[in-house]
């Protein structure tokens, strides 16, 4: 049997209210009430309401609320989707949020050295998968190479993560697949709190983040903050080589690639029966160093003593800022619920390096190397209603709007404005208990404009005469789009089956269309196309899992297809004496599928198995043949678990050993390098106390255990040749109140 | 029924993944300077006023590109060459007229091996000091192959 847990139990009239504990228990005297009401705080488990005729108060011995969680959770989306909670987060808690969730099979995190990552679903990163909070869209500069993910980790309660189409929901640039974060944890208690200590061998991280919180009546608040600090990292070699440039390491630290982070935010919710609301104000700050010896492409030395200290940030570094403001409300009558989502977001990012003259550019007045500041608003509604017994629609709107706008002397991307507007229905009929089928579609347009931009200094043309270049033209587009999506969710026995297929889409970004100019920072000219037409994406997804008491074994295979991926395409030829790019379209095909197996062995016993492969080729244009960049190699993970349930570890307490092997990346595509495979050994350990009505949790993990340099295909200093960070030791110490 | 499928699928899965030979060009085009002829070398002097000759072979497994030849300042000691040795270099000092080079050049279609040769003038009021002599070179399938050399523009007398 498994426990639910965290599900809110609470009186009608009064908002008393308890959580249930993991082990499914909770305790509150309720008195003098007619109705108890069972109310999961997972909107897919079961609610019941406990009705006693008599006025007088009842006390329950027990009440059991039985139910899958997982089957539940499976059988409500046709798609294949991986939902876990705070406390996964916290066992696995690494340098950075995409970085924590690695271990689930699909899920990549694109490392910025040890304290930043960018997400990949399957493969697909950048602009072609979205990131929501709060169901609000996450709008960075997520374009960028080397632009992390402006998430602090520890605010973030549950995690959804949809591998597959979800343009149908969320629109543009949702092909890849959703990671939905939620900051939905109610709280239950008049104050309550807890408070994480984290720190880190490898970059000497620290970290502190707290969090409080409570519930009056129908109102609550909840207030975190986090601090991050953390030096350069290590890596297991001396020296770097790159295209025979020999980079000297001094105990063996990757120079330069210090950071911090510092984040709030505030939440104040209202709860009430029929309508909630829920608003949450946050501010992302951090600042980083780059490699110090190599940025871009090029090998730089430098005046800068950088070994003077492992902790401070020199140049070249980046700072970003991302203020955010959410507001989920939902109203609720008779059985139609109405959403409404309204969003603020500014995202300021800056990359600071040594000013130096390049070509015909003169050295710069300051470090200023690039700005961007970016402002998006958005608005969303949905309303859900069942329509008859066994058949439920939902249909929404949205709009979001976005400004861009460019500062300092490196250019890579023109201002912008976009203006995107969606409309979609969704339904789900279940043909018997055990079939479900659903289908939706939606229509999507999506405007953009781009504004010229100039050179702030003269190159001599073609006559030779000195000219401010235009480096991109005023352009306006706009971009249609028509995506569905059908899908089956069917449950026998131990088997249970899904299937989904779908469209989605995203509309070609400002780079895409208008860029025309040097990239400074991988030392190449980038040739936009104002002819792109919105890319589109057609993938066929399965689900399939059986399951009895003591193995769970899941299989999720995938076919994708693009009629026209826009790629960037290295070309044999020469400007301004950098090698060319164009952006292109091109047909692709994308495979693969993912395994989980969790085999009980015995109540303390148990052994895990996750694996994931991916194939991508191109089927037409300049690069047939090859594969896309940034694919993934095969990986597995293999891991024994032990929980003694007594002794030395508490009754919570755990042990998990992990061997994952990756393969070797050969299939590459230029400018990419062929990566080697390697292996791994990764130990984890936790436990807990529970002091009176506190609680501690203590969590120490060792990654790269035998200290192996290896590279990871995907990293940004993939590209310059620098390994993976050495063996880290990670303790995490929690303690809530 | 569902085991069935199962299985076809697993099968149509690792038939897939087992598939095609890549066919297509996975070697970056080479730049060779190790023939008698080959200038300039590591330390190799030029001379403002005159004129030098670039002299390399260049290679390709399928079908060589364009190269690019580009000369900047190297005052600041920014970088170092890809050569083993370094060579030493001068004081550190500020631009007046730096020495800027920048062309490309087409090599013939259908090539796998082209001795490059490219005349190149130093104009006579140039800054003399250390420069970078960086050859770039692409094949069709867009590798790009680089090499740096450290050299000295200086006055004949």
């Amino acid at each position: 049997m498994k426990f639910c847990y965290s599900i809110l139990i609470f009186l009608l009239c009064t908002q008393l209210a308890a959580h249930s504990v993991e082990s499914g228990e909770f305790s509150q005297s309720f008195s003098g009430q007619s109705r108890l009401s069972l109310h999961p705080q997972h909107p897919d488990t079961i609610g019941r309401t406990i009705q006693d005729e008599d006025t007088n108060p009842i006390e329950l011995d027990e009440v059991i609320v039985r139910g899958d969680r997982m089957r539940n959770i499976q059988m409500k989306s046709a798609q294949n989707i991986v939902r876990v909670d705070k406390s996964y987060i916290e066992d696995n808690f690494s340098g950075s949020l995409m970085q924590s969730l690695e271990k689930i099979p699909g899920i990549r995190a694109m490392t910025i050295g040890s304290g930043q990552s960018k997400p990949a679903i399957r493969g697909l990163g950048f602009n072609r998968m979205i990131v929501t909070e709060n169901g609000i869209k996450h709008e960075g500069q997520q374009w960028g190479e080397d632009h992390g993910l402006e998430i602090d980790q520890f605010s973030v309660d549950e995690i959804e993560i949809v591998k597959g189409p979800g343009s149908l929901l969320y629109g543009s640039d949702a092909i890849g697949g959703v990671i939905q974060l939620r900051n939905n944890y109610i709280p239950t208690e008049q104050a309550e709190g807890n408070i994480n200590l984290y720190g880190r061998s490898n970059n000497e991280s620290m970290g502190v983040s707290g969090q409080v919180g409570g519930r009056i009546n129908k109102w609550y608040y909840k207030i975190n903050a986090t601090y991050m600090d953390y030096a350069d990292y290590k890596v297991p070699t001396d020296s770097i080589q790159y295209y025979s440039y020999y980079i000297q390491l001094k105990n063996r630290r990757l120079r330069n690639t210090a950071g911090r982070d510092r984040n709030a935010g505030f939440t104040l919710g209202y709860l009430g029966e029929n309508f909630r609301s829920h608003l949450l104000v946050s501010n992302i700050n951090s600042r980083s160093g780059f490699f110090a010896d190599a940025h871009g492409l090029e090998v730089r030395l430098s005046d800068i003593n950088y070994d003077r200290s492992s902790r401070d940030i020199d140049l070249p570094y980046h700072s970003v800022n991302h203020f955010k403001l959410i507001n989920n409300s939902a109203w609720r009558i008779g059985n139609i619920t109405w959403e409404g989502n309204i969003a603020f977001q500014n995202n300021r990012r800056k990359e600071f390096s040594e000013p130096v003259s390049h070509g015909y550019m003169p050295v710069p007045p300051d470090a200023l190397e690039r700005q961007f500041d970016k402002n998006t608003y958005t608005a969303s509604t949905l309303l859900r209603m069942p329509v008859k017994d066994r058949l439920s629609l939902q249909g929404g709107l949205s709009i979001e709007h976005q400004h861009n706008k460019r500062d300092g002397w490196g250019f890579v991307i023109p201002d912008f404005r976009t203006t995107s507007m969606g409309v979609f229905v969704y339904g789900r009929y279940h043909i018997s208990d055990n079939l479900i089928i659903s289908s939706g579609a939606r229509a999507d347009k999506v405007k953009v404009h781009i504004d010229s931009y100039r050179d702030w200094y003269q190159t001599p043309d073609e006559q030779g005469s000195p000219v401010y270049k235009e480096r991109a033209a005023d352009l306006q587009k706009s971009f249609d789009s028509f995506t569905w999506s059908a899908g089956l969710n069917y449950q026998q026995g131990r088997w249970m089956l899904k299937a989904n297929i779908g469209k989605s889409f995203r509309a070609p970004t400002p780079k895409e269309l208008g860029s025309d100019g040097v990239n400074y920072h991988i030392f190449r000219y980038e040739k936009g196309d104002n002819s792109l037409r919105a890319e589109e994406s057609y993938q066929a997804d399965m689900g399939i899992r059986w399951q009895n008491s003591v193995l769970t074994i899941q299989l999720e295979p995938f076919l994708n297809y693009f009629p026209n991926y826009i790629y960037l395409n290295p070309t044999p030829e020469y400007y301004e004496g950098l090698q060319m790019y164009h952006y292109a379209q091109a047909r692709v095909i994308r495979y693969g599928f993912e395994t989980d197996v969790h085999l009980q062995l015995t109540r303390q016993l148990s052994l895990m198995m996750q694996s994931e492969y991916l194939y991508a080729e191109q089927l037409s244009g300049d690069k047939k043949g090859y594969s896309l960049p940034f694919s993934p190699p095969w990986s597995a993970n293999f891991s024994i678990g032990y929980r003694p349930g007594k002794g030395f570890l508490g009754t919570e307490g755990d042990i998990v050993l992990e061997y994952r092997v990756t393969g070797a990346q050969n299939r590459i595509v230029p400018p990419e390098e062929k990566t080697e495979g390697y292996q791994l050994l990764n130990l984890s350990l936790g436990r807990s106390w529970d002091i009176k009505d506190n609680s501690i949790k203590l969590r120490l993990q060792v990654q790269n255990l035998l200290n192996k340099r290896y590279y990871d295909h995907t990293g940004f200093y993939r590209l310059i040749d620098v390994p993976e960070p050495g063996r880290n030791v990670s303790v995490m110490l929690g303690f809530s109140f | 029924m569902i085991r069935k499928a199962l299985f076809c699928l697993t099968a149509l899965l690792l038939l897939l993944s087992c598939g095609q030979e890549d066919d297509h060009d996975m070697e970056k085009p080479e730049i060779d300077m190790s023939g008698v002829s080959a200038f300039p070398l590591t330390c190799d002097v030029v001379y403002r006023g005159d004129s030098f000759t670039f002299k390399a072979l260049l290679t390709d497994n399928r079908e060589l590109g364009n190269y690019n030849i580009e000369i900047h300042n190297n005052f600041d000691h920014h970088s170092h060459s890809t050569d083993d040795v370094d060579c030493e270099p001068d004081e550190k000092k500020t631009p007046v007229n730096p020495f800027i080079y920048n062309e490309s050049f087409r090599i013939p279609d259908g090539m796998v091996s082209y001795q490059a040769e490219s005349s190149i003038h130093v104009p006579d009021d140039v800054d003399t000091g250390d420069y970078h002599f960086m050859i770039r070179l692409t094949d069709k399938s867009g590798w790009q192959q680089l090499k740096a050399v450290g050299i000295k523009v200086r006055d004949r007398n």
